[in-house]
């Protein structure tokens, strides 16, 4: 292993290549990139690499990139894509195909804002476009956790029981452009760590049409075997964990990431890197004599929803902070909390740091006073970044 | 401290971790990589290192911070870095009050800039300074380009000694980090930097408060209006700017017409003002119209797309329908200027006196104004309707004509005692001579002559004619053969056919009217009993360029003979000009010794360039060297503009309105005019208005921030919005607008 400064950009793109790598003795490494801010530098990264057995495609379009990505994992490719945005927003159409046709394609999303207007910052949610697709979605928290989720990505997606797209997101420059220490393996212990990849259902010597039409009870069929899968993938994930951890020396973080939440009254729920800043506010608050403890949630989809529920069990207050709004709604994480929050929970929703406003810890503390004062839950809130 | 990376570098005693650094830089500068770079370094020191940008969308040059954390422990902070511990800014220009939000008294701040550390006396008295001129460093080190000087490793060094790291360590830092190369830079950096300790260090007031956040608002409660506006043009060191530039007509010109102003005017349907602009530099649009080279539509931008501009025959449309009352200026003292020579070097100087008010006379040798416009160029080519036309309106002036005068030595220096100023455009001497055998047999006649006789009366050819030369004379003698009744008409020219400086339009019409062109042939001989039979033609080789670029033309012996009942040379004529005992003639002025006497000279005789748009453009300025007015020289802006800055997207493709021919019948004896011009003036349409804005509004158009706005005859453009993305640069079609540098 080494410690490599590397942006998390470029580490999602590092862990890429070994993966890309790790199959030269299998069918080799397929990748359809079209650039776009702020992912832009982790598809270049790609690009300048060399990977034996290996066609890294630059199309025209994200559209035409997730095809790339659908034509190499029906060839039986390992397959990787990175983008961002409106970028994913035009690629939606084929990530769903790559979802509903199971192909095992890893996509590095570097969270932005959905314009127009134009906004370069951070914002959930384009990737949450895509949360009911079959598509297997981490949030993560910092450089070295971009780089070993790419890794288990590849892993899971891979994994016959799973079969189906992984998303790895990292907030737009809040997290793609933030350079630190990743710890880098060697390419050996990541050959075995990924085995060869095998598509079951890949073209192979008999020439056949993927994703024909189909009658209403072979859907209702495919749905569910895809929501299986993806009910198994919690469990799966653990045992990719102590495989990553056998081989690696270390664990990569769990799906869910509680901090002193066992005993907390007040519990702050988040994503991406908000709760890295909840925790400090949480040992800030706990230093006041406050009992307050943070959960994040870095597996999104599929939620763990059993987990979640033993975190949630008992707790006074839950205060979700969304960096994203379904309109019409509210938050989309706050929905699902709502869902599995105790009945007699106070559960309110905070929308902050919506098109890249640097949520600080004073804004936290801020909605813990306020949903201290709260004794029902109620409508969404907004901080603003002001 | 990470055990699995023991430090290369030892961290520097009394440095207290954690550690936050804030870089100000601008786009460009390599103020990311600087704060990378310092990463970097922590990292020798066994350090957990954090490092980001905090930008956007900004173009190069506009200000943008970067952050590092520096901690023993991984780090666990997502936000921005306000409260630095260390400021490093490495452009003086940023230095506003602003830059130091956040910044507690005793912080470390170091600053690039020339200036020595006493001209900062009492200004940062509360912080651990430092200062060094890192971008003279790098600049004499060759980091970066001459125009983007790279600092980034030069301030390092700097900023190892404030640090107080060994230049041991720092080099060592430098060979891990793989920027070796930059380590001489900054080793001086780490010399030069001048440090101020802190000098008044008050008790630790506490820091100025980050701003509060709002208070948590329902989603229906928020700001109702949008929140502060986001002041993009400070994101842009560059704007663009409006200038007219020169038009490639216009720098080709001999007569210095304002071409695209004309053609311009006649697009807007103004040919009132198209004809003002046109004869302020133009007396004879009617005869340059038909017979001017039109160097001009030679390098209209045009041509690079879809056929250059008619601009020849615009001007003769102004020429031939433009209803102008030339008006004469009043001045309270009008000079006396003589005129010697008719032609249009004289006839232009003598324009330009008259409209400025003053009384002029052209002593003309001939029966009739004109020279060689009505003795020397067919009546088929320059009617004398359209010539007369051209006179009219430089007489209607009050320009007295004398012709009929001859002006030899002695009336010349006469002239001079008798006016205030006298301008001689007598046009060129003798005819070249051809010097070979047998030039002197009869029906060998110098071209010229035979036109000026053709012209005068009925001339009768038979048999074969050979002309000698290329040029418009050469052409117009071949064309005026023809209509002679010769049989056949071949044209020997000494290089080849593209070399031949005749109007190519006229060369072609020369062609359709049977006329051979022999190219790479000269005669050696003429033979004949009395008169000439043949001529003895030897084949010529393209030798080395000469002076003109053009291929020298080397005599091989190869010789035909070519039957020829008569020969017309065309060779060109000589410039010769008896002048006074004791004169002489200096950049176009006459001298006795060296006294300057108040006699000009103009058009061939002076310049021997032997076109009628070069004698106009002569003539004017020696008009205008007696009135002791000089040419305008803030005419040209630089470069004219470029094929290569014509957006030929922005036109539809439109084929140039061709001359309308009139079909001829019998040549034979039809001297009358061939080419009927254009019909109306829509070829003006075509123009591209090269480097002139038509407020065409592309530039609002392609603004994609919407920032541009019509004020006036122009734009204005919101300096605090326009982001300087160049969009409107690289939209204009013509040429208008370029980048320009925003000052600080």
């Amino acid at each position: 292993m080494s410690l490599e400064l590397l942006s998390a950009n470029h580490g999602a793109a590092m862990a890429a290549t070994l993966a890309a790598r790790a199959n030269r003795k299998g069918r080799g490494f397929v990748s359809g990139v079209y650039p776009i801010t702020p992912s832009t530098e982790c598809m270049e990264f790609l690009c300048n690499q060399k990977i034996e057995k290996s066609h890294v495609v630059r199309v025209e379009s994200e559209h035409s990139a997730m095809g790339v990505c659908i034509g190499g994992a029906a060839a039986g490719a390992r397959t990787f894509t990175a983008t961002s945005s409106n970028g994913l927003a035009y690629m939606v159409e084929n990530c769903i195909t790559a979802a509903t046709m199971r192909f095992p394609v890893v996509i590095a999303v570097a969270n932005r804002t959905l314009g127009p207007p134009w906004n370069i910052w951070a914002d959930h949610g384009d990737a949450l476009i895509l949360r009911d697709a079959g598509i297997i979605q981490f949030f993560c928290a910092d450089n070295q956790e971009v780089f070993d989720s790419v890794l288990c990505g590849f892993r899971l997606a891979e994994d016959k029981r799973v079969m189906m797209p992984v998303m790895v997101c990292m907030e737009g420059f809040i997290l793609s452009h933030r350079t630190a220490q990743t710890d880098v393996p060697e390419q050996d212990k990541v050959d075995a760590f990924l085995p060869p990849t095998d598509v079951p259902h890949r073209l192979a010597q008999i020439p056949h049409t993927l994703g024909q039409i189909e009658v209403p009870h072979q859907t209702e069929m495919h749905r569910m075997q895809h929501h299986a899968a993806m009910l198994d993938v919690p469990a799966i994930y653990r045992e990719i964990q102590d495989e990553f951890e056998k081989i690696f020396g270390r664990r990569p973080p769990d799906m869910l990431v509680p901090y002193k939440a066992d005993d907390a009254e007040t519990l702050i729920v988040s994503m991406g890197t908000i709760p890295i800043t909840a925790e400090r506010v949480v040992d800030d608050l706990r230093a006041q004599g406050k009992k307050v403890g943070s959960l994040r949630v870095r597996l999104f989809r599929p939620l763990p929803v059993e987990a979640i529920g033993r975190v949630f069990a008992g707790k006074k207050r839950i205060a979700v902070i969304d960096r994203n709004i379904g309109l019409g709604m509210g938050g989309v994480l706050w929905q699902d909390t709502r869902a599995l929050a105790d009945p007699g929970t106070v559960v309110q929703d905070y929308l902050a740091g919506m098109g890249g406003g640097d949520i600080r810890p004073e804004h936290i503390v801020k909605m813990v006073e306020d949903i201290e004062a709260r004794t029902a839950s109620g409508a969404p809130k907004l901080m603003e970044m002001v | 401290m990470d055990p699995q990376h023991p430090a290369e570098v030892p961290l520097p005693s009394g440095l207290s971790l954690p550690l936050e650094v804030r870089v100000h830089g601008r786009g460009g500068q390599g103020g990311v990589t600087c704060a990378k770079l310092i990463a970097a370094l922590f990292t020798q020191m066994g350090c957990f290192v954090q490092t980001f940008g905090d930008y956007g969308s900004e173009r190069s040059g506009a200000p943008i911070q970067a952050y590092t954390r520096v901690d023993r422990a991984p780090i666990r902070n997502a936000n921005k870095v306000y409260r630095p511990d260390h400021l490093l800014v490495l452009d003086e220009g940023l230095m506003r009050p602003a830059i130091f939000d956040g910044v507690e008294p005793g912080s470390l701040l170091l600053l690039n800039s020339a200036k020595p550390i006493e001209a900062f006396a009492g200004k940062f008295d509360r912080y651990r300074f430092g200062v060094v001129d890192a971008t003279a460093i790098a600049r004499e080190q060759g980091i970066g380009s001459a125009a983007v000087v790279i600092i980034n490793t030069t301030i390092l060094g700097a900023y190892a000694r404030l640090l107080g790291l060994p230049v041991t360590a720092l080099e060592k830092g430098f060979a891990k980090l793989g920027v070796s190369g930059d380590f001489a830079a900054a080793r001086q950096a780490f010399e030069k930097v001048e440090i101020a300790e802190v000098l008044a260090l008050e008790a630790p007031a506490s820091p100025a408060p980050l701003p509060v956040p709002p208070p948590v608002a329902s989603t229906l409660e928020h700001s109702k209006d949008f929140p502060p506006t986001v002041l993009t043009g400070t994101w842009s060191n560059q704007m663009p700017s409006y200038a007219t530039h020169d038009a490639p007509c216009n720098v080709a010109c001999p007569a210095g017409n304002d071409v695209v102003g004309f053609v311009q005017a006649l697009k807007k349907g103004d040919a009132g003002a198209a004809a003002g602009l046109l004869f302020a530099t133009q007396p004879l649009p009617s005869v340059c119209g038909r017979v001017c080279p039109a160097p001009c539509m030679g390098r209209c931008n045009r041509a690079f797309f879809d056929g250059a501009v008619n601009i020849r025959s615009l001007e003769r449309w102004i020429g031939d329908h433009a209803e102008v009352q030339p008006v004469r200026a009043s001045v309270p003292r009008p000079l006396h200027v003589a005129v010697v020579g008719g032609g249009p070097a004289g006839l232009s100087a003598a324009w330009k006196l008259a409209r400025d008010g003053h009384a002029v006379t052209i002593f003309e040798a001939g029966p009739a104004l004109g020279g060689v416009l009505r003795n020397g160029i067919p009546a088929f080519r320059l009617p004398e309707a359209a010539l007369d036309r051209d006179l009219e309106r430089i007489t209607a002036l009050g320009v007295k004509v004398r012709c009929n005068t001859h002006v030899g030595k002695n009336e010349l220096a006469q002239l001079s005692h008798d006016h205030d100023a006298v301008i001689v455009a007598v046009g060129f001497g003798a005819p070249v001579a051809l010097g070979v055998k047998g030039e002197h047999l009869a029906n060998i006649e110098q071209g010229l002559d035979f036109l000026d006789r053709a012209k005068r009366e009925p001339v009768t050819l038979s048999g074969s004619v050979v002309v000698i030369g290329g040029g418009n004379t050469a052409i117009d003698c071949a064309r005026t053969a023809v209509r002679c009744g010769a049989a056949s008409v071949t044209i020997a020219y000494r290089r080849g056919r593209k070399d031949m400086p005749a109007i190519a339009e006229e060369i072609h019409d020369a062609e359709k009217e049977g006329v051979r062109i022999l190219s790479y042939r000269t005669p050696v001989a003429f033979e004949g009993a009395g008169a000439v039979a043949s001529a003895l033609l030897a084949e010529m080789e393209a030798g080395p360029p000469d002076a003109s670029g053009r291929r020298r033309p080397v005599v091989t012996n190869r010789t035909s003979p070519l039957a020829a009942a008569t020969v017309l040379l065309a060779l060109g004529q000589k410039t010769d000009m008896p002048l006074p005992d004791g004169w002489s003639m200096k950049e176009g002025r006459a001298f006795h010794g060296d006294r300057a006497l108040p006699v000009y000279f103009a058009g061939d005789c002076a310049t021997g360039e032997g076109t009628v748009t070069h004698a106009i453009g002569s003539g004017r300025k020696a008009a205008e060297a007696v009135l002791g007015v000089h040419a305008p020289a803030a005419k040209t802006n630089g470069m004219p503009v470029a094929p290569g800055q014509i957006r030929f997207d922005h036109f539809e493709v439109a084929r140039p309105h061709e001359d309308r021919q009139i079909a001829v019948k019998m040549l034979a004896g039809d001297f009358s005019e061939v080419n009927a011009g254009l019909a109306d003036v829509s070829e003006a349409e075509r123009c591209f208005s090269c480097g002139h804005c038509t407020l065409c509004d592309t530039c609002i158009i392609s603004c994609p921030d919407g920032v541009i706005f019509r004020d006036g005859a122009g734009y204005r453009i919101d300096p605090q919005y326009c982001k300087g993305c160049g969009m409107c640069v690289a939209e204009c079609p013509r040429g208008v607008m370029a980048m320009q540098e925003k000052t600080v």
